[in-house]
């Protein structure tokens, strides 16, 4: 058994909020009843929960469990992945262990959170005495101090990287989840003219906090078979590298563990990078993905604003980018799954007006985290494929 | 923009430092800057953990006191800083190099925003937190 023998066969997704009039519990709830309808399954067939770090959970050491009583699930495998932006793909990583370990067969992977509702996390890190009696503001402060590297180092062309501000918020146009808020057009002067928040880094270049849920179904392949579902998705390639050269004095603030996750993800799914037909990486500032095109090969380090000049990164273009909106237009919600439930949503061939033509397969990233003044702490991967 | 960079030297700082980082502190009294050190490697380390990075053995960390000395690896301008930081932006942060070949977060100080130049020297500007230690902070040299 390995991780290509599972299936997603469900998804599902509320619209992004910008603060929740609804209990988290109740986000839950919805996003239950919508994945029992999409899979036809019973709710007594579900009997694993993977949970995502949630800022509303956070500090509940019961919090999977107190969940999964709201929801009336007795269970053989209940967890909660806290690793931040990385927690929605390694979520599906661990499902899919525990389902091929034994220990369940059919989990409810679900992605709730209302931290702008009900922020119940704190920090616990080396940031109380290091950087904040120094009045660097978390990861935008962190953002400002690795994209000045990126400038001194290659160069950054800040229209650029509004062009990719500009494709995202296009596709959120599209997308009838995303945050009604943002859900209006942007022009590249829009993004440059946009306020500095921890300079080099402007306030477009920032994800906005919004609360949401969404979540999947996964079980095995030969029982998504026995139940007759006709269309799912497979996960065919994981990997994750947490604290990339932790042992080391210096790390260079522009390279991230995705340089290790990324070919690991890509070997286990068989394929090449060049062979990627949508990209769905984690944004939570637009040099994030430009980082990571770099690490994860579309182009070499340094060549990213090249790489992004020369690619029609729209739904209908070269490489499909974070269809849906990404968190930076859809709004950083359901504990930043959006990106992940959108490569599902396009693989099933579901995506209606933003639906990409090449469905053969999607990668998702995540990013958790910000060590000192390095880059990102976790660096996940997953490669997605259809399954038939 | 402004040209001008505030020192934020009237902001009141919140130290809440753990149990292993406080020989730290306490040097700061004596605007001393101690970094930690593992024998067993012969590098340094900071931030202050409770172990050596190297060789994952507490036993391996002495306490070195260094110059300061170093370069501007990297900055960033707060434009708009956390509740304390109100009204005192726009500011510096920056990441020095220190020689020792450990990196440093810290404010930088006297210093104009048209100077701010990656790898111009610096040396540290010991700000007081009115209990006898000091908040190391960078300056050009």
């Amino acid at each position: 058994m390995s991780l290509k023998d599972t299936a997603i066969i469900a998804h599902a997704e509320l619209k992004v909020m910008e603060r929740s009039d609804r209990d988290v519990w109740q986000l839950g709830a919805e996003v239950l009843e919508q994945l029992l309808d999409r899979s036809g399954l019973e709710k007594r067939e579900i009997d694993g929960l993977a949970m995502a770090t949630s800022s509303t959970g956070a500090g509940n050491m019961f919090w999977p469990q107190a969940t999964a009583d709201m929801l009336g699930l007795e269970l053989d495998y209940c967890d909660e992945v806290m690793m931040g932006g990385c927690s929605p793909v390694a979520c599906v990583a661990r499902a899919a262990a525990a389902i091929n370990a034994g220990l369940c067969t059919t989990v409810l992977i679900l992605y709730a959170d209302t931290g702008v509702a009900e922020p119940n996390a704190h920090d616990r890190s080396y940031r109380r005495e290091w950087t904040e009696p120094y009045g660097l503001m978390g990861p935008p402060g962190g953002f400002g101090l690795l994209t000045r590297s990126y400038e001194q180092r290659y160069g950054l062309d800040y229209a650029l990287l509004g062009k990719l501000a500009v494709t995202q918020r296009n596709h959120a146009l599209l997308n009838d989840m995303a945050c009604e808020k943002l859900r209006k057009p942007i022009t590249v002067a829009d993004y440059l003219g946009s306020r500095m928040i921890a300079e080099p880094i402007r306030l477009l270049d920032c994800v906005m906090r919004a609360d949401g849920a969404a979540g999947l179904i996964l079980t095995s392949r030969k029982r998504a078979k026995e139940k007759g579902i006709a269309r799912y998705v497979v996960p065919t390639g994981y990997a994750e590298r947490v604290n990339y050269r932790a042992g080391e004095a210096f790390a260079d603030p522009l390279e991230s563990g995705h340089v290790v996750a990324g070919p690991r993800a890509l070997k286990q799914a068989g394929i090449a990078i060049g062979d990627i037909a949508s990209f769905h990486p984690y944004d939570d500032f637009l040099i994030a993905m430009v980082l990571q095109m770099e690490a994860l090969g579309f182009c070499r380090p340094g060549e990213g604003m090249a790489y992004v000049r020369d690619t029609n990164f729209a739904y209908d273009g070269d490489l499909p980018l974070n269809t849906g909106g990404g968190q930076i237009s859809a709004g950083q919600a359901a504990c930043s799954s959006e990106n992940l439930v959108e490569a599902v949503e396009q693989l099933m061939g579901e995506a209606g007006a933003r639906q990409v033509r090449d469905t053969r397969n999607a990668l998702v990233t995540g990013i958790g985290w910000i060590n000192y003044g390095r880059n990102w702490g976790a660096s996940a991967a997953l490669v997605l494929e259809p399954g038939a | 923009m402004n040209a001008e960079l505030n020192d934020t030297l009237a902001v009141a700082r919140v130290l809440k430092p753990y149990s292993f980082s406080l020989p730290f502190w306490d040097a700061t009294r004596e605007k001393k800057l101690l970094i930690q050190y593992c024998r067993a490697s012969g590098r340094y380390q900071h931030p202050v953990r409770p172990t050596s990075i190297y060789t994952g053995r507490r036993s391996d960390l002495e306490w070195r006191e260094v110059s300061g000395r170093g370069t501007l690896y990297s900055w960033t301008i707060a434009d708009r800083g956390p509740p304390a930081f109100r009204g005192h932006e726009p500011y510096a942060v920056a990441s020095v190099m220190l020689e020792e070949g450990a990196l440093f977060i810290a404010n930088l100080v006297h210093c104009s925003r048209d100077a701010l130049l990656e790898g111009m020297k610096l040396v540290p500007s010991w700000h007081p937190l009115g209990d006898g230690r000091h908040l190391p902070m960078f300056q050009p040299a």
